[in-house]
């Protein structure tokens, strides 16, 4: 398929251990010139540790790396980014409290003949970049005032600030918007006509066949098989990478809805107001709209992180007055944040304390922490949700993107509420854990558990709710039944 | 009124400064003697030691760590001073004897990965012993021009001392504001991990960051042993804390990545306000420290609140910015 080009990359043998685990076994990789290579497997299949070998952040055990048709053997970021080979990391690598242009150019800032840096060129490039790419941002901006999708984007200029060759981005997609997305791909095409090699990292299968020229398939550390995007067949590939076939996504057994559990009145907050919700026993409920339609202020201001300025709620019934997280924890109230890393989990604690982080009271009256029933329950919620872990003592920050989403759904499990508020539920979540998810969403609302879900995955609103509001600028356009559920439905209340 | 405070508001002035100047104003208004160009000028020169060590602190805690061993390197360059051996000679040997312990803590901190706290505890604790070892645990008194000029002598009215503390400081200053050294600070401080995939050199950096701040501790030794004639081997001993106050009431997080040299002028110059003020209104030792410490508290718990405040218009404007 690209038989006249020269690769521009050939990784083969790579092996890489941590200890416990065997993250790469005999990887490889080939990437030609101005083609995007995407990489696909299960959270925790190696894919970011790939990356991160090729980037210089990790060092390989085993394997070569040929580049433009030489072995090297660089060691450190630096040195990578010396030969052209920059990385969009899965998380934010962003320093909050300096400015756009400071972060841009972190490590190699302008200089002007004295060796002192030039703060004025550095912004006055920071601005061509940024209008290059069509981003309305001031460089003097400090990066904390930004929202999680502007600083995405400024991570893709960091990384464009290089000179490049190859160029990394590992799920770049996973907290922007349509609109970011679409610009994302129109900076895609640009870089190909440089002739800029991409490799590319998601676990969104819509975007493979859009973006993507050729796929390499990955599985627990190995390489399975590597195909042409355009012409492959995609429920292929996903049997490939999961190693079983998945019939059903989306998994329903609809309920009969039970006793009321949430009701809002006329509430009103940050960037919302007049919203008036229920949700009951065995009921999966969804938010639906844009991104900064108002949908996680909303859960945010039932949850009590954020003021609720007009209105009030019930829960089971009872007006809570002043909520906060510790009174609506205790009335049965679960919040997942959408961005798990900040506000849903300790990284460098072991799976099982993060899992008992929020019942502590429960189960370990006297607030003695009890070793065993830590263990008994941290593996029994490892076994129940399939986390993908040799040992609940691990640090949360060692696994994969998807296994720590799931020890945040256990943490909440293991309180003892009934109304579980997901908040993109299954972002960088792998095909096969989200349907694992599905299932276990419709396990417990089976139980009469009820749930509100915020998602910007359409089709994912679509495959599993009972109900939908459909949002708008902070106000709920429509109330859909899933009968009536369509994707033209959603959209033209949202827009 | 309402527009000065809305220019104010605008200036972004942290709670410091206002602090600073209503104790001034405060001790101003109930001691004739206190607001006197002989006072303000008193306070300013003893401002200036406490502000040399200080700068070199908020490298350190600009960069998310601590340095405890300044007072006691301090110490030891002051005992280097001694009648009899050549002054140049003694120089070598003070920021020798600093350049080491800067080496010992950035390598042990840096390379060895030993916590920061311990080991400049370890190292300050060293120091303290080895200034009494050499100086035999007595204090001498020093006859030398030169560093007589540097503690005592004045140009134009004002002390040289003085005239050298703000250069020092504007240098440090434009280091860290405009120097790559200063840049890869900040980042460090701001967040380790995204230095490190940023290809910063962040051993190299943290090595520097120590070895700067012992040097410009030895500076201070040095130049309090100008300021009262006499080399004594626990002059430092105080420092290390005060100067660690002066850098966090100066508003540098301890978190590191936030703040800088200018917050810590302020912070210093406050301490000493308040020591003169309260010396002057013959409030006892004892209870003056009591009292620096209370003070202490107001402010940076008035800080944090202001913070706090910025936080959430902060999380107002993410919102409207989606
Ligand atoms: N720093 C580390 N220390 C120990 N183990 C690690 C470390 N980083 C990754 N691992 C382990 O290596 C394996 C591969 O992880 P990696 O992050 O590469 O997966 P991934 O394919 O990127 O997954 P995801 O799609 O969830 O991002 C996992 O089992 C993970 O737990
Ligand atoms: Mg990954």
């Amino acid at each position: 398929m690209s038989g006249i080009k020269k690769p521009i990359l050939q990784m083969a043998g790579i092996t890489k251990r941590f200890p416990g685990t065997l993250a790469l076994d005999q990887v490889q990789l080939t990437c030609y010139p101005g083609k995007v290579h995407v990489l696909l497997g299960e959270n925790g299949a190696g894919k970011s540790t790939l990356v991160k070998i090729l980037s210089g952040v990790y060092t390989r055990d085993e394997g070569t790396i040929e580049f433009e048709g030489r072995q090297v053997n660089y060691t450190n970021v630096r040195e990578a980014m010396a030969y052209g080979i920059s990385i969009i990391h899965q998380e934010l690598n962003l320093l909050p409290e300096r400015t756009i242009a400071q972060n841009i150019y972190i490590g190699h800032e302008p200089r002007n003949q004295a060796g002192l840096i030039d703060y004025g060129k550095m912004v006055k490039d920071s601005r061509a970049l940024l209008k290059n790419l069509g981003l309305d941002l001031n460089p003097d901006d400090y990066i904390k005032n930004l929202s999680i999708a502007q600083q995405q984007m400024v991570e893709v200029v960091k990384a464009l600030s290089n000179r490049i060759k190859v160029l990394i981005m590992d799920e770049p997609t996973s907290s922007l918007t349509q609109k970011e997305i679409a610009k994302l791909f129109e900076i895609m095409e640009q870089l190909k006509k440089q002739n800029v090699a991409i490799i590319y990292i998601s676990h969104r299968m819509d975007e493979i066949k859009r973006v993507g020229d050729q796929v390499t398939i990955m599985r627990d550390g190995k390489y399975i098989a590597t195909l042409d995007a355009k012409t492959m067949d995609l429920d292929d590939a996903i049997t490939m990478m999961v190693g079983r076939k998945i019939d059903n996504l989306y998994a329903r057994s609809y309920n009969k809805p039970g006793k009321e559990i949430l009701r809002t009145r006329d509430l009103k907050g940050l960037r919302f107001r007049n919203v008036n919700i229920t949700v009951h026993e065995g009921e999966i409920v969804s938010l639906s709209g844009l991104v900064g339609a108002g949908r996680t202020e909303i859960a945010k201001a039932l949850f009590g992180y954020d003021p609720i300025e007009e209105g009030g709620f019930q829960l089971f019934g009872e007006e809570i007055k002043k909520p906060s997280p510790k009174k609506c924890i205790s009335r049965g109230m679960a919040f997942l944040p959408e961005d798990r890393k900040a506000e849903g989990l300790h990284l460098l604690m072991p799976i099982k304390e993060n899992i008992v982080a929020a019942c502590l009271k429960k189960d370990f009256p006297n607030f003695i922490l009890n070793g065993k029933t830590e263990q008994t329950l941290g593996e029994l919620y490892q076994d129940k949700l399939r986390i993908a872990t040799s040992d609940v003592d691990k640090l949360v920050g060692e696994l994969s993107g998807g296994n720590q989403q799931k020890v945040v759904i256990a943490k909440w499990l293991a309180t003892s509420c009934k109304l579980i508020i997901f908040d993109e539920p299954t972002r960088g979540i792998d095909v096969g854990a989200k349907a694992e998810i599905y299932a276990l969403m419709d396990e417990l609302v089976s139980q009469g558990y009820g749930i509100l879900m915020i998602s910007s995955e359409l089709g994912e609103v679509i495959g599993v709710s009972d109900r939908v509001y459909v949002m708008r600028e902070g106000e709920i356009q429509a109330e859909l039944s899933h009968e009536s559920l369509t994707q033209e439905n959603i959209m033209r209340y949202a827009i | 009124m309402s527009k000065v405070t809305g220019w104010l508001k605008k200036q972004n002035i942290p709670g410091i400064v206002y602090g600073s100047v209503l104790i001034f104003l405060f001790f101003s208004i109930i001691e004739k003697k206190f607001f006197t160009p002989y006072n303000v000028m008193l306070i300013a020169r003893n401002s200036c030691i406490l502000l040399t060590v200080s700068i070199g602190m908020t490298m350190a805690v600009l960069i998310g760590q601590v340095d405890l061993s300044v007072g006691s390197v301090m110490s030891v360059s002051a005992v280097m001073v001694k009648n009899g051996v050549p002054l140049a000679a003694a120089l070598m040997a003070a920021f020798g004897a600093a350049a080491l312990f800067g080496l010992v803590n950035g390598i042990l901190i840096a390379v060895l990965k030993v916590d920061y706290w311990i080991t400049t505890f370890a190292t300050m604790s060293i120091g303290a012993g080895l200034a009494l070892v050499i100086s035999d645990g007595s204090t001498v008194p020093i006859s030398s021009k030169f560093l007589d000029f540097l503690g005592n002598g004045k140009v134009c009215g004002v002390y040289f001392l003085i005239v050298l503390t703000i250069v020092l400081t504007v240098l440090i200053l434009f280091l860290l504001k405009r120097s790559k050294l200063g840049y890869d600070v900040y980042s460090i401080g701001g967040s380790e991990n995204v230095a490190r995939l940023s290809g910063l050199d962040v051993n190299r950096t943290r090595m520097m960051v120590y070895l700067i701040s012992s040097l410009i501790a030895a500076l201070a030794g040095i130049l309090i042993t100008g300021m009262t004639n006499s080399a004594s081997p626990i002059v430092g001993s105080e420092y290390s804390f005060n100067a660690l106050a002066a850098v966090v009431i100066g508003g540098t997080s301890l978190n590191g990545g936030k703040g800088g040299v200018a917050g810590t002028v302020f912070g210093t110059v406050l301490l000493r306000i308040i020591a003169s003020g309260l010396a002057m209104l013959g409030v006892p030792a004892t209870w003056q420290k009591v009292i620096q410490g209370l003070i202490i508290v107001v402010i940076i718990v008035a800080d944090v609140s202001s913070e706090k405040k910025k936080d959430v218009n902060g999380l107002r404007r993410i919102y409207a910015n989606d």
